[in-house]
């Protein structure tokens, strides 16, 4: 997707922080679809994704002046808004750990194993990539990306040593990196 | 500090990718202020996990928009406020004012009434209030039994959904692993059969293992057979046909990969349209797509 034909990132800055609705429109057409898209992930196609989804934008447009530009582009600070507020209903429901694995073992099992013939068109994409990383490799990125674990529930979850968890995420998001420049 | 040594230790993969605690993601964005190489590293991570994050990206649902814009331009007024979440909101000092206000009047405007009619009022408040409490035992009463019921069928809705996953997941499974197994397993060869004629446009794709003689089948491209047909596969060996089980067609078949027959050796595969059940040996006239494997 090309991002920058309307506005230059300063501009989005610039124009969200003065509170400018035609760039919050803007953001919203362009980035929705990846945010909705991580909340959707983390809370497990839970039907209260298009609130959350609200919120995090009206967390964007009123944190708009908390945006730091030396900590990264925007983009990257909206996906950590919508990440940890998606994190935090996760686990305001009380979610224990147990369960969280558990979804994630289904997710493997059911959506993205190495043959996802039946999955729909806008996955086909994403499932090639996935072939190409360990069963091991996604469980970590996912868990710790998509389900907020610590490296201690990692290590717990998988039965690794604390220290090979950062290893092996290493190399999991180096492989993955790898995949995605190709 | 050895900054190649820092960059290679995973902290940055880990604090790009969420995974540091709040205490140690400071250490990062102090290194990440004081070392360029650092900043680089960081930057050049965040823009691959945006680019893995839009792997995800599905379109939120259409209304959502609209409710925000909505949200925006009533920001300022009071009904606006109270649409935005709790954390967001501001305190409304307006409406804190009115209700500290409101008892001190109603005392100044009783100064003095005779005891008769305070009693007077002090009875038709008491029965007033008791009407009220009898008509709301009343109502939270229905109202409670409404709720017990509800949620009793909640939890059935909710183990009957359980039971439906579990028994997917068990009937799903072994089929994965065969469909995984075939994927890596570089001795399996891929023959795609076309047809031609009559059954021009029509694929389907055979995979066979020559080492493990496992046999699988997709009927990507393949019309529903005729009723009391079926359709039936054949490994084509020293110019013989040999059975290899009969598979079904048809639009909800496309993706789906049916197993077959074990096979020792083949030089092709043929297709014919046998009668329901299959046939023990192959009807000639009746087979419709053929093709032999490459060596």
């Amino acid at each position: 997707m090309d991002f920058s034909a309307t506005y230059t990132e300063a501009e989005l800055v610039q124009g969200l922080r003065a509170r400018d609705q035609k760039i919050f429109s803007y953001l919203y057409d362009h980035y929705s679809p990846a945010l909705y898209g991580v909340i959707v992930k983390v809370l497990n196609n839970d039907s209260t994704g298009g609130d959350v989804l609200q919120d995090v934008y009206l967390k964007i447009w009123r944190y708009a002046d908390r945006y730091d530009e030396t900590k990264g582009r925007l983009f990257t600070w909206m996906l950590n808004i919508a990440r940890n507020t998606a994190i935090d209903i996760l686990r305001s429901k009380s979610h224990k750990l147990e369960q969280k694995i558990q979804n994630i073992t289904d997710d493997v099992n059911a959506g993205s194993g190495p043959l996802t013939v039946y999955q729909s068109t806008d996955y086909l994409g994403f499932s090639k990539i996935l072939e190409k990383l360990t069963k091991e490799q996604r469980t970590l990125i996912d868990l710790a990306y998509y389900k907020g674990c610590t490296q201690e529930e990692i290590s717990r979850v998988l039965d690794i040593p604390l220290g090979t968890v950062k290893t092996r995420m290493r190399n999991a998001i180096i492989q993955l990196r790898n995949i995605l420049n190709k | 500090m050895d900054v190649q040594r820092y960059i290679s230790s995973g902290i940055l993969e880990s604090y790009v990718f969420g995974l540091l605690p709040e205490s140690e993601q400071g250490d990062v964005e102090t290194a990440v202020m004081q070392y360029p190489q650092v900043k680089a590293a960081v930057q050049s991570l965040q823009l691959d996990k945006e680019k893995f994050v839009q792997l995800y990206a599905c379109p939120p649902p259409a209304e959502i928009k609209d409710r925000l814009l909505d949200i925006l331009r009533r920001e300022g007024t009071q009904e606006g406020n109270a649409l935005l979440p709790q954390e967001l909101r501001v305190p409304d000092p307006v409406s804190n004012k009115r209700i500290r206000e409101t008892p001190v009047k109603q005392l100044n405007g009783q100064k003095k009434p005779s005891t008769d009619r305070i009693w007077k009022y002090v009875a038709a408040a008491f029965i007033i209030l008791l009407l009220g409490s009898v008509f709301m035992n009343f109502f939270l009463a229905s109202r409670s039994t409404d709720y017990k019921s509800r949620y009793k069928s909640l939890i059935a809705a909710r183990e009957k959904l359980e039971a439906d996953k579990e028994a997917q997941s068990l009937t799903s499974a072994g089929a994965e692993q065969k469909e995984a197994d075939m994927l890596k397993d570089p001795a399996f060869k891929q023959i795609k059969i076309e047809g031609a004629g009559e059954q021009l446009g029509h694929v389907v794709t055979v995979c066979w293992n020559p080492i493990s003689h496992a046999l699988f089948l997709m009927a990507q491209v393949m019309p529903v057979p005729p009723a009391g047909k079926t359709y039936q596969l054949w490994a084509i060996h020293n110019k013989k046909l040999l059975d290899a089980g009969v598979f079904e067609g048809g639009a909800q078949m496309t993706q789906k990969i049916q197993e077959m027959k074990p096979m020792e050796d083949a030089e092709g595969f043929a297709i014919t349209l046998e009668n329901k059940g299959g046939s023990n040996s192959p009807t000639m006239n009746q087979v419709i797509m053929a093709a032999s494997i490459s060596r």
